[in-house]
């Protein structure tokens, strides 16, 4: 499933997607088809929420991909006090 | 200003040429429009053929040219005009845009960067990720300085009398900073769960969403906060400030004066306020019906100012205000708001069944309204007051509520919702009619209201047609009670003799500054302006507070800067021009069940539940970029975020100039039939560079429709070169090469994945490129000769290209791939164009600046001491950029000396 959303209006939801993608993540690392899936988002639009997530350190790749060429991504733990990503 | 040479633009060529200068002993000014030295090259992974480190060979020249001591760089500026004068030398304008970070305090944290609550598409990274407003336009920056995009104030807090930051708030609650939102909401008032309820709202009536399909519910997102606040916390969260000795008086407790002392007691003021009714609020309390603004959602707000220690002093009134000040008081603030209503002014209206909507408010607010069961009432007026006093007359059983209204539904000044609430609660409108004589039976009862009907003549002082009396249509109302409402005024009759009072009754005060003539007495709200609405007496006790604190503290009676000191309103058509399409959103649906005959005061309207506020905050188009949402002041460790920055504008005198403000990437969308923009795994060029550069918006080279690690990638060579349907029949010389080396590099980053180019012809001409171009062969890329004639995307993602195989029979064929990069072409940059006043500066038939006798003289322009660096003249590779830069340099030199030859012989000439 893709889109053809402009990128600045998918980028700009990116905020707003923060929560569904950590709920998401809750139970372990997942791909971008996983993810895109869980929270009923296109795929392409995923990617540049969990990218955005992952520069600014809420996410992180695991090494290796999958066997089928998938990097999967794990939500970060915050350190105690600070507040965790709702 | 003066300076020997004016280089404009630092990415390579620039940043050659001021070195070069200024190594001679040239005073040099750099000037730059992005917020990092560096150009285009720091952007890209490594350079051919030799497949250094892009990074590694910049970044020590960016150092250089900035901390040259004969080079001065101004980042984040633009020149916006250059003249040459008589004498030959330059005049040039140079703008220096605000960051809104002290650069000289910002240590490059980027922490700013992880609070920011606003997301846009990063530019530096050919937008395939997320920068946020607040950022470091890329890691290795010189200078390493955040920088905060700003456009303008966004509409909604541009509107907002009280100054409330509205994007601010919505933007926070967008990122699920509920508490945050809340904060700064009470940073300008303490009032957030009455604004929340009774706030007219002008920020959605200009909310750019409002455009589209509807506006976002900026009040029920803050009714939101404010009960999520109240649900959980005992107080404000905000400490009273330090005591600093001094007292202040307000007289009034409605929203002007909480206003007020909620700021000074931030100050450590130490402040007392009193009122002469039984309870605190004003019209908050008194005026405002309970299914609108609920009592205890007052009493919440208003224990945010006690909390902070604010004295509240009910049930006394205040006639003489000098007495304040001998008891001590270092300042006083009236603010008093308009108790009087306006009568009548006809004959029966001081019968006991005539009732002011004011009085009628209060009285239902305090349990003493008269029993409407049965009744038929009349109000006299169109605004809120006569809204709510009709609506509460409906509930009070009222059988029969008209509104009686002198002009036309347009003209009415309520709030349009308010007047659609009351027509679905069953309330009915007469207009164009105006009172004569209230009827009045033998017992003194009211039967009735003699009304004449008005037509609308010509617009009065207020813009709006004057009402003018129909001859002879007199007729009568059938009522038991009327309700005037048709206007509020201040009570000021006990200030008479301290203080002036205008035309209208209000007290008379500095407009900017709401000082009296009697410099320790302030006044605020509608005492002063009139009758108004709530926002506008928050934002009037703000101001009080602000300039009280000035003259106590000997200061000047200005800064305001919550309202005095914004940013210009960003054009709401440039918001919208961003996008070329939106995506419907369904608004919110407000779930207010309105009965014909309303029987009971309950509250109408539910609050928005978190799902329905983080969606709704979620339609916010960013108007201004960034919220001000405060984030970023709060967290930078340096404290070095100032949001009042203003741009700055200066002249320069200089003696020769040079130009190198590179090119302009192909806009890869002009060629529909390869899917960029549509297909989300056709790229350019530069995408794929960024995602080979060590600062990669990704972890590897992925698919960006999926994320998947691409197995096969194809390039397009020539995308917008070498294309007359395009209007570029130039080869932009640099493609060939820097596919090669990207398909080296992803032979490196994928050793699995196969990489194939599809070519005209392969333009390897340059020291090692034809063996780099070979090496790329012998790696295992594949090279196929033909033209590209379109691609289409299947299902899964993967894309089809057809295309032409000239070197296996010229047959059509088609091939399947993961990934498709355009290895778009260079096209001119044209703000060249705007630079030069009166004397337009040359350029070739291709739009480059054009070089008159490039082959004797490269880097001459057609203006005397003017120079061209770089690709500002036509497409160049790195090393090609650099030796140009090379001779415009000498060209500069030599101009330079020649001049200050000529001027020693003149003087000579003239001892």
């Amino acid at each position: 499933m893709s889109t053809t959303r402009e990128v600045r209006e998918i980028i700009r939801e990116e905020p707003l997607m923060h929560g569904d993608i950590l709920r998401a993540l809750s139970d372990g690392p997942h791909t971008v088809p996983e993810i895109a899936s869980a929270i009923g988002k296109p795929s392409d639009e995923t990617v540049f929420w969990v990218m955005g997530m992952r520069r600014y350190g809420m996410v992180v790749e695991l090494a290796e991909p999958t066997d089928e060429g998938f990097f999967q991504y794990a939500a970060v733990k915050k350190a105690d006090g600070e507040d965790e990503a709702r | 200003m003066k300076y020997d040479a004016l280089v404009i633009g630092a990415g390579i060529g620039g940043m050659e040429s001021s070195l070069k200068l200024g190594d001679m002993g040239y005073k040099v000014l750099l000037v730059e429009k992005e917020a990092s030295v560096g150009g285009r090259m720091i952007l890209l992974s490594k350079v051919f053929p030799t497949l250094d480190c892009a990074s590694c060979i910049s970044g020590p020249k960016m150092s250089s040219t900035i901390n040259h001591p004969n080079i001065t760089t101004v980042t984040y500026g633009e020149v916006k005009t250059i003249r040459r004068d008589g004498d030959g030398r330059f005049h040039a304008t140079v703008r220096q845009k605000a960051r809104y970070v002290d650069p000289a305090a910002c240590t490059g944290c980027q922490e700013c960067e992880q609070v920011c609550t606003v997301a846009v598409p990063d530019e530096f990274n050919s937008d395939l990720v997320a920068r946020r407003a607040a950022h470091i336009p890329f890691p290795q920056a010189v200078p390493k300085k955040a920088v905060i995009t700003r456009e303008g104030t966004s509409s909604c807090t541009d509107t907002c009398p009280a100054g409330i930051k509205a994007h601010g708030y919505v933007s926070l609650i967008r990122s699920g900073k509920y508490e945050e939102a809340f904060q700064l909401v009470l940073d300008a008032t303490p009032l957030v769960g009455s604004l929340g309820r009774a706030c007219y709202a002008p920020c959605e009536a200009e909310c750019t969403r409002g455009d589209l399909e509807a506006p976002l519910p900026i009040r029920r997102l803050k009714r939101f906060i404010a009960e999520r606040h109240y649900a959980t916390h005992d107080g404000p969260g905000v400490q009273p400030g330090e005591p600093n000795g001094k007292s202040v008086a307000i007289v009034g407790s409605g929203p002007a004066g909480l206003t007020a002392a909620w700021q000074l007691a931030r100050k450590g003021y130490r402040v007392k306020i009193l009122d002469s009714a039984p309870e605190p609020g004003g019209f908050l309390r008194q005026a405002i019906p309970v299914y609108r603004l609920p009592q205890e959602v007052v009493e919440q707000d208003i224990r945010n100012v006690t909390a902070l220690g604010v004295e509240i002093v009910t049930d006394t009134r205040v006639d003489d205000l000098q007495a304040l000040e001998r008891e001590g008081y270092d300042a006083v603030l009236l603010a008093t708001g308009t108790p009087k209503a306006t009568s009548l002014g006809v004959p029966g209206e001081e019968t006991t069944a005539v009732v002011s909507g004011l009085d009628f408010l209060r009285d239902v607010r305090f349990a003493e309204a008269p029993d409407l069961e049965g009744k038929r009432v009349v109000i006299v007026g169109g605004g809120n007051v006569a809204m709510d006093a009709a609506r509460s007359a409906r509930r009070l059983g009222a059988v029969d509520t008209l509104v009686a209204y002198r002009r036309g539904r347009e003209e009415m000044p309520a709030h349009v919702a308010e007047i659609e609430d009351a027509a679905k609660e069953g309330v009915r409108f007469e207009f164009l009619v105006s009172p004569v004589t209230v009827v009045v039976d033998a017992s003194g009862n009211v039967t009735g209201l003699r009304c004449t009907r008005m037509k609308l003549g010509e617009p009065d002082a207020s813009g709006r047609r004057r009402p003018e009396p129909i001859p002879g249509s007199e007729f009568v109302i059938k009522c038991d009670l009327v309700i005037p409402a048709i206007g509020l005024v201040p009570d000021t009759g006990p200030f008479d003799s301290h203080v002036a009072v205008s035309r209208n009754r209000g007290i008379q005060v500095d407009p900017k500054t709401l000082q009296s003539e009697v410099p320790w007495l302030f006044a605020a709200g509608d005492v002063v302006s009139g009758a108004s609405d709530i926002t506008h007496a928050v934002g009037q006790g703000r101001r009080a507070a602000h300039m009280i604190d000035r003259w106590l503290n000997g200061g000047e009676l200005d800064g305001f800067e919550a309202l005095d000191d914004r940013l210009a309103a960003i054009d709401k058509a440039k918001v919208l021009s961003r996008q070329k399409s939106y995506t419907h959103r369904d608004p919110v649906k407000l779930d207010v069940s309105h009965v014909p005959a309303p029987r009971d005061f309950a509250e109408i309207e539910p609050v928005l539940t978190e799902a329905e506020a983080h969606f709704a905050a979620g339609g916010c188009l960013d108007c201004g970029v960034c919220s001000e949402c405060g984030q970023c002041v709060a967290t930078c460790p340096a404290n070095a975020i100032d949001l009042s920055q203003h741009e700055q504008t200066f002249e320069v005198d200089v003696g020769a100039v040079v130009v190198s403000t590179g090119f302009k990437l192909f806009a890869a969308d002009a060629k529909p039939e390869y899917g960029w923009g549509k297909y989300p795994n056709v790229i350019t060029g530069m995408q794929m560079d960024r995602l080979l550069a060590p600062t990669r918006p990704f972890n590897t080279v992925l698919r960006p429709s999926d994320g998947k690690v691409p197995d096969r990638i194809a390039y397009i060579s020539c995308t917008g070169s070498r294309d007359k349907t395009v209007g570029n029949p130039l080869c932009s010389k640099i493609c060939c090469m820097y596919s090669v080396k990207q398909n080296q590099l992803i032979m490196g980053a994928l050793p699995l994945a196969d990489v194939t180019m599809h070519y005209i012809d392969v333009r390897a001409a340059g020291k090692r490129y034809d063996e780099f171009y070979e090496e790329s062969k012998e790696l295992g890329a594949a090279y196929i000769k033909g033209r590209v004639a379109k691609v289409t995307e299947k299902p899964d993602g993967n894309l089809i290209l057809h295309y032409e195989d000239i070197e296996n029979g010229g047959g059509l064929a088609e091939a399947e791939y993961d990934m498709v990069v355009l290895a778009v072409g260079v096209q001119p940059n044209r703000e060249v164009e705007r630079l030069f006043e009166g004397e337009p500066l040359g350029l070739d038939e291709f739009a480059y600046v054009a070089e008159p006798n490039d082959d004797l003289n490269p880097g001459q322009t057609s203006i005397p001491g003017v120079f061209v660096a770089g690709t500002a003249s036509g497409a160049k590779d790195i090393v090609d950029s650099i030796t140009h830069a090379g001779a415009a340099v000498a060209q500069v030199a030599a101009h330079l000396e020649k001049a200050a030859h000529t001027l020693r012989v003149l003087k000579e000439v003239a001892r």
